[in-house]
């Protein structure tokens, strides 16, 4: 399944982070450098396979622990608001 | 609260008051000399005209300040700022409309609302901090209610440094990077402030503390502070993605510490 960022979040890498701001919400969060890369990937409109791909080249980890991983993050993101599934 | 038409008598002529804070240059003009009274009295220390700038038709009406937190819709050349004791329409090439309740509070939060919107839109912030002058450079402390603003400015007023604003300090790029502005926003110390910008030295994330001490900060816990005292009442999200925007550029040219600081006298300023 795809996901997507929702609208109305801002969000921006600084000093190798990527942080978002919820206006409506007054809500701001901060990624990680993994959770940053998963992002910025969503935030392209790659698929999860695809992010998960550039985990694999950028960390080395066997593609099952990126696939686990991505799939991970993105339903905690989806739980928080922050993303939704393509239909 | 409706704009209202004022019936304007032949031949009276209109009052007008001229403000220029932080680069950016208001002009009032109205029918009612009363509300061009309070302004004048009010920011009398920032008067100022410059071409240019922002041209509001003004008007006095009776208004609640509720609801208290100032509503911001942008939408092409328009904006629209308005609570219950005022309601401000800026339309294009800057000509304005307010009308407002003729009190200090209320032309105060309107100024404090627009003033914001444009310093983000400059690549600045209006800022929840004290600000202090120290040779020839201003210095900001980071801090919301109770970290300390007012007691660190009383000290360094009473050291003979030049405190900028106790509670409102206002940011923007320049041509040779950050630079602060007077401020006619103050909070206990209750002072008018003057014009002049002078270079950004640096920032300071505050804190109340038995010893005074200078230590390093993570980008995070700068960026997460320098949003919180942000002062920003527009809530789209471009206007988050702007204050992103100029926190990473401020980050980037300014250095963040944090300063712990004891209220006991003013030895920390030999840290600053």
């Amino acid at each position: 399944m795809a996901y997507k960022i929702k609208k109305g979040l801002a969000f921006r890498r600084i000093a190798g982070e990527v942080y978002i701001v919820d206006a409506a919400r007054c809500e701001m969060r901060e990624l990680n450098g993994t959770a940053s890369l998963i992002w910025e990937g969503l935030a392209a409109g790659r698929p999860v396979a695809a992010i998960a791909a550039g985990l694999m080249a950028e960390f080395e980890v066997p593609e099952r622990t990126a696939l686990a991983d991505v799939a991970g993050f993105v339903k905690d993101l989806a739980a928080a608001g922050l993303v939704e599934a393509v239909k | 609260m409706a704009l209202r038409p004022v019936a304007r008598r032949p031949g009276r002529a209109a009052a007008g008051f001229g403000l220029k804070v932080a680069g950016q240059a208001l002009n009032f003009e109205s029918y009612q000399p009363g509300i061009i009274s309070v302004l004048r009295r009010r920011y009398g220390a920032f008067t100022g005209k410059a071409a240019g700038g922002y041209r509001f038709s003004l008007t006095a009406a009776p208004g609640s300040q509720s609801p208290f937190r100032p509503a911001v819709a942008a939408s092409g050349d328009r904006l629209e700022i308005g609570r219950g004791d005022f309601r401000a329409v800026i339309g294009p090439g800057r000509k304005a409309e307010l009308t407002a309740a003729p009190s200090e509070q209320t032309l105060d939060a309107f100024l404090r609302s627009f003033l914001s919107f444009l310093l983000l839109r400059a690549g600045g912030f209006m800022l929840h901090s004290a600000g202090l002058v120290k040779n020839d450079r201003a210095y900001l402390f980071l801090g919301k209610s109770g970290a300390g603003k007012s007691t660190l400015s009383k000290l360094a007023a009473a050291a003979g440094l030049e405190v900028i604003s106790d509670e409102i300090n206002l940011v923007r790029p320049g041509s040779n990077g950050f630079r602060a502005y007077g401020s006619p926003f103050w909070g206990e110390m209750r002072a008018d402030g003057r014009p002049g910008s002078w270079p950004l030295g640096g920032v300071f994330l505050l804190k109340k503390a038995r010893r005074n001490r200078v230590s390093g900060c993570k980008p995070v816990e700068a960026l997460r502070l320098l949003l919180r005292c942000a002062v920003n009442f527009d809530r789209a999200p471009a206007s988050a993605a702007l204050a992103l925007e100029n926190g990473a550029a401020l980050l980037a040219g300014a250095a963040f510490r944090r300063l712990e600081f004891s209220k006991a006298d003013g030895s920390f300023l030999e840290l600053i």
